[in-house]
């Protein structure tokens, strides 16, 4: 653990470098602090931030920039017939990097000594079993230009973390010096302090950008690797969901989205007018007793886990359902795992959001106009239904769309209750499945990254993106103009 | 004091249309209204006058069990309208609000129509029975409230897009379609600049033609301007209650003159 | 026109038709409003009735007590004791004196049984019956030659049998168990042979492979779970915070501290999955961090949780009055000594809420980490160290139970169920101390 270690140097530096900065401000006004500019503590702050964050900021980016440069400069060095048919550069290297891990891996544990790896470069079948002795499981044989690519890896992934701790050091020791100079009683220590915390706070506070930077571009970039092994109007207009991993694959999105909406809207058809009237009744009609009891009970069935739900779907709804409908009973069901199963479970799950959402928004409704209207002699359910829901529905629409965005997104539900076949059809007691569930099954079988097959799930990731963003961008828009218009 | 309303009340000629005996209102623990008995007369406006927080408008909507719709709020004692125990039991308060409609201190149309707004009182009671019905009562609502000239060329338009004192003149045409019989005003005027107050104003005075009228007002020149009785309040009680001219010329009690002079409220 | 209107004395205690109907239809609302919330009431009790009744067989477990004479002839051929030679012996050397134990007892206690074969037995026990075994001699090879009292798992089959999960009616093409071994299995249990117990090793217990669900615990992916956890506190809380307060008490109002605010409510609304590919694509293609491991799920977990703790913790800044930063900013304090003195220790509480219900909700999150590969993988080993718990492969606890009930056995079923009664004593707990320290410390200003 080289760069943990590195990070424990840098944190004593900054401890040492806190004591002595302070130290050094306080003599600098011999010994009396109410002649500093700024408080001891400032100057302390001043040369622990100064000895830290340069260091820090030169060794993130060292160990994200590394793997880059490594993979650049030894792919490069790969003599090109050695790359097997069929397979690409970036396959070769990932095993490289496997190799090269694995040995690590071997050397650390001591495996590696007993058997010298010219030896092994000779006997590939010795080496793949050597490696799976450590924990690193190999698809093929090594070929000896892999086997030389690893150690020339691991050879300059060596010497660049010992370049990397010199330079994380020499800069934490130049910062150090700085610091020190710059202690002065008349340094105005707090102002360079508290600039230096702001800006701390800015990259914190821009995380959440970064956040969805990678998000689009991960995306982004798998989408169009995908789109050069398979056309994008297969994927828009494609009525057929065939994977087939040995090639030759129909991927077209429609039945998934197909299925995706068709869920989802089973699930609001439960859960709005459920949650709709839950909230209604909460805010209008019940006692002060009966709200803080009914309302946090309703929510808790917001923080079960979705794994749960799908459990719920798999192995209670599911039976349930089909011994009504399923051979026994009507016989309109095949399968315990149907559209309308995780429809209804998904419902389930969305009645807290919908109502403790309306509930908000309906409690918005300023209180006069429903004098007004009970003024003028009308009933508590016309007040409800003429004023306060008119006056409450573009927050309510905002809240359905967040729940149909919530139910669009939604995995463990329908991984597990929905089926695996893409269809398009209408009957909700077929199996049917979903954006997510396909996305989790073409990214967590032994496909390889390369193949359009699991690159899809990028595509499928991408669609479900826009989706639900764009749901969520005009919901979050409605609900904000809709609270601004009560403010 | 309480004599004294008695005596007050003798005074009257014209039918009695709200008769209160004895009303306390509790807020939770607070009383907020104390022994307040007091006789409205119909085709008046009476003034319910009173520094802030002496329960006018506490008393007021009692009248048309307002109150009700708040939790912790309590009415005790008698309260009549036309004779009739408006806190019995078999009493259905949504029948009383048609008959004692209201308007309040901040215009508050709903978010509809002008239209829509002042045919929703006739539609929930069921006033009209075509278009053609619903059309002529609206209209002649609007007229009422003096706001037709302005509006009849948009009655689409949304209530909430007219002017403030619109908006006020709007809520009482809304308040005045479902043909009620007693109009209570809380405080009509406050949210409304000179020349919109002047127009309600003018509208009360056109309006006591047909109704009864009680409005709270903490503008003693509006109580002066616009009502034929006042009622003084001060602290929960009702402290003085006569003809207007005579409260605010020769006030009996010494509260009054203090309140009225500027000394107290 | 109307009735009404003709008639000025409109009575106040007689209902007409038309109002009459109004009540009914006042009545009807509120018990649509009734309904749905008893829907959702009975819902909830049928959820956690389901997963209680369903998962409370997951902590009892049948065992086999019986003295095994450990034979040196089959232990240690050789004679000398030596560890090397006594760990050559595999479990397959053990699991006949198992067998064979078990026979003598049901031969001692008379029971009477058309199995006559040791081998016969096999199915009663546990395969792991025989590693236990192997693991006692290993540790105390002076145990050889010696008679042992064990107390053996019981075959999943036998288990099943006796939580009603597996009836005679449905074994006819069960090749792990017949109706002579039941028959023999009541005959045990009245003998006192056979007993159930609390299951311990299903709380602190590793996965088992797909035959043994009698051995199966969620013990290791609850530490897995424990270290993710670790990584989305430390990660989330000090980020969330500044992050939050750079937003809250520093930032312009412009066009680009706009875009951040739309984009952090955004990003609580993005479907968890795309955090799993953002996680697969960033940390393990790109920056080839260990697949499976604690702290990459840890990290996706923390860039999902982030926008609820910035929400929670803005929440919590914007209800500090702003007089208390005037009268910070009064007596000659920074803007940053305000911020970090005076706000920061109020709006604490809060924002330990805010944070604390986001560690929930990442706690209970399934489908980020199937993508970044904890599941599939076969939780059997505890982390030996610090470092191994962020690095090494493990699983989490919500993964454990998707993999479980992923599994053909039904007698996993059960375990998923018990795993999700754990999960969600978590989560109970942690929604509990989230709700007393708001009550301990809210303030209303």
């Amino acid at each position: 653990m080289p760069a943990l270690w590195l990070l424990l140097i840098l944190i004593l530096l900054g401890v040492i470098g806190y004591v002595v900065g302070r130290a050094r401000a306080v003599r600098s006004a011999g010994g009396n602090v109410s002649d500093l500019h700024s408080l001891p503590n400032h100057y302390g702050s001043f040369v622990a931030l100064s000895v830290v964050v340069p260091a820090l900021t030169v060794m993130l980016i060292w160990l994200l920039a590394q793997p880059l440069v490594l993979n650049a400069i030894v792919s490069t060095d790969f003599p090109v017939v050695a790359i097997p048919e069929n397979a690409s550069v970036d396959l070769v290297m990932s095993d490289v990097r496997r190799i090269a891990e694995g040995l690590d891996k071997a050397e650390a544990q001591g495996v590696l000594d007993q058997s010298p790896l010219n030896t092994i470069a000779d006997d590939a079948g010795a080496l793949r079993g050597m490696l799976a002795g450590v924990g690193v499981a190999l698809g093929a044989d090594v070929t000896p230009e892999v086997l030389s690519a690893s150690q020339s890896y691991r050879a300059l992934a060596a010497s660049g973390q010992g370049m990397m701790t010199g330079l994380v050091l020499l800069v934490a020791l130049v910062g150090f010096a700085y610091a020190i100079r710059r202690t002065h009683k008349e340094f105005r220590a707090r102002n360079v302090v508290e600039a230096g915390i702001k800006t701390l706070l800015i990259f914190a506070a821009s995380i959440a950008i970064l956040t969805t930077i990678g998000i689009v571009l991960s995306l982004i970039f798998n989408t169009l690797h995908f789109f050069r092994l398979h056309p994008a109007s297969d994927f828009f207009q494609g009525l057929v969901w065939a994977p087939s991993f040995g090639g030759g694959s129909e991927l077209g999105v429609l039945p998934l989205l197909w299925g995706t909406l068709y869920i989802s809207l089973i699930a609001l058809i439960v859960a709005v007018p459920v949650g709709l009237f839950a909230a209604i009744y909460l805010s209008e009609y019940a006692t002060p007793g009966v709200r803080a009891f009914a309302k946090p009970l309703i929510e808790i069935l917001a923080g079960i886990p979705t794994i749960v739900y799908g459990l719920f779907a798999l192995l209670t709804v599911g039976p349930m359902l089909m011994s009504v409908f399923g051979r026994d009973g009507l016989g309109w069901m095949q399968a315990g795992t149907a559209v309308i199963t995780a429809g209804l479970v998904m419902g389930i799950m969305l009645i807290p959001f919908v109502s403790s959402l309306s509930d908000d928004i309906i409690n918005a409704v300023p209180q006069s106009l429903r004098d007004g209207s009970y003024a003028l002699g009308s009933t508590q359910s016309e007040t409800i239904r003429q004023v306060v829901l008119p006056a409450a529905l573009p927050g309510i629409v905002g809240a359905i769309l967040l729940a149909a965005s919530r139910a669009i997104g939604e995995t463990m539900i329908v991984v597990l209750g929905a089926g695996a076949a893409a269809r398009l059809d209408l009957n909700p007691f077929e199996a049917m499945t979903t954006v997510t569930a396909k996305i989790v099954s073409q990214l967590t079988g032994d496909a390889d990254f390369a193949s359009p097959e699991a690159l899809v799930a990028f595509a499928l990731g991408m669609t479900l993106f826009v989706i639900t963003l764009a749901l969520n961008v005009v919901a979050l828009m409605i609900v904000r103009t809709y609270r601004e218009q009560y403010e | 004091m309480y004599d004294m309303n008695k005596q007050e009340t003798a005074v009257t000629q014209k039918e009695i249309k709200f008769s209160a005996r004895d009303v306390q209102v509790y807020y939770g623990d607070a009383h907020a209204i104390k022994d307040v008995s007091v006789e409205l007369e119909d085709k008046t406006v009476t003034a319910f006058i009173g520094p802030s927080g002496c329960g006018k408008s506490s008393f007021l909507r009692c009248l048309n069990r307002m109150n009700d719709t708040i939790d912790i709020c309590r009415v005790e004692g008698d309260i009549k309208l036309d004779g009739e125990d408006i806190y019995h039991k078999a009493v259905d308060p949504v029948q009383l609000r048609a008959r004692v409609g209201m308007v309040f201190q901040k215009p508050n149309p709903f978010p509809k129509s002008i239209y829509d707004n002042v045919a929703y009182g006739p539609r929930i009671h069921g006033l009209a029975r075509t278009k053609a019905d619903l059309d002529e009562i609206v209209e002649k609502a609007l007229r009422r409230g003096a706001i037709w000239d302005e509006v009849k060329d948009r009655l689409s338009a949304p209530g909430t897009g007219l002017s403030g004192g619109q908006q006020q003149r709007l809520c009482i045409a809304r308040a005045v379609a479902t043909e009620p019989e007693v109009l209570l005003m809380d405080e009509p005027c406050s949210a409304l600049d000179p020349i919109a107050t002047a127009q309600v104003e003018e509208l009360i005075d056109e309006l006591r033609k047909s109704y009864s009228l009680v409005i709270v007002t903490h503008s003693m020149q509006q109580a002066a301007r616009v009502s034929q009785k006042t009622a003084f309040f001060h602290l929960g009680s009702l402290v003085e209650y006569g003809e207007t001219a005579q409260i605010f010329t020769n006030p009996v009690d010494e509260r009054t003159e203090s309140y009225i002079t500027g000394r107290i409220g | 026109m109307s009735d009404v209107m003709s008639n000025p004395g409109r009575g106040l205690q007689t209902q007409d038709a038309r109002a009459r109907r109004r009540h009914r239809a006042e009545v009807r609302f509120r018990a649509y409003g009734v309904m749905a919330i008893a829907t959702g009431l009975i819902l909830l009790v049928i959820l956690l009735g389901t997963i209680v009744s369903n998962g409370t067989g997951a902590f009892r477990q049948a065992f086999v007590e019986i003295d095994v004479y450990l034979d040196p002839a089959k232990l240690d051929k050789k004679g000398n004791r030596d560890i090397a030679d006594i760990k050559k012996v595999s479990t397959f050397g053990y699991a006949p004196l198992a067998q064979q134990a078990l026979l003598a007892e049901i031969e001692a206690r008379g029971i009477e049984t058309p199995l006559r074969k040791a081998k016969e037995m096999k199915n009663l026990l546990s395969s792991s019956a025989a590693a236990q075994m192997r693991d006692l001699v290993i540790a105390q090879p002076e145990m050889i030659g010696q008679t042992v009292s064990f107390r053996l798992l019981a075959s999943s089959r036998v288990d099943g049998y006796l939580k009603g999960r597996v009836m005679r009616e449905n074994i006819a093409k069960d090749k792990n168990i017949s109706v002579e071994q039941l028959d023999l299995t009541d005959a045990l249990i009245q003998a006192g042979v056979i007993t159930s117990g609390f299951n311990m090793a299903f709380i602190t217990g590793s996965d088992a492979s797909e035959s043994r669900p009698e051995q199966a615990g969620i013990g290791v992916s609850m530490l897995g779970s424990l270290f993710m956890m670790v990584v989305v506190l430390v990660l989330s809380l000090p980020i969330g915070v500044a992050a939050s307060i750079y937003l809250e008490e520093f930032a312009p109002k412009n066009r680009l501290t706009d875009l951040i605010e739309v984009n952090i409510s955004n990003l609580a609304a993005v479907p968890s999955i795309v955090f799993g590919i953002l996680g697969l694509a960033v940390f393990i293609q790109f920056a080839h961090l260990p697949q499976s491991a604690p702290l990459v799920g840890g990290l996706v977990l923390t860039l999902m949780t982030l926008p609820t703790v910035i929400i929670s913790t803005r929440a919590a800044l914007k209800a500090v009055p702003p007089s208390i930063r005037d009268a910070a900013l009064g007596v000659g304090a920074s803007k940053m000594q305000s911020v970090f003195h005076h706000v920061l220790p109020l709006a604490m509480p809060g924002i330990l809420t805010g944070t604390i219900l986001g560690l929930a909700q990442a706690l209970g999150e399934t489908a980020p980490l199937l993508l970044i590969g904890m599941v599939g993988y076969v939780a059997t080993n505890y982390p030996g160290g610090l470092a191994s718990g962020f690095l090494d492969p493990n699983s989490a606890m919500p993964a454990q139970i998707y993999e479980w009930a992923k599994r053909a056995d039904p007698a996993f079923y059960e375990r998923a169920w018990g795993g999700i009664m754990i999960l969600l004593a978590f989560l109970l707990m942690m929604n509990i101390i989230a709700i007393l320290l708001r009550r301990r410390f809210e303030r209303r200003w």
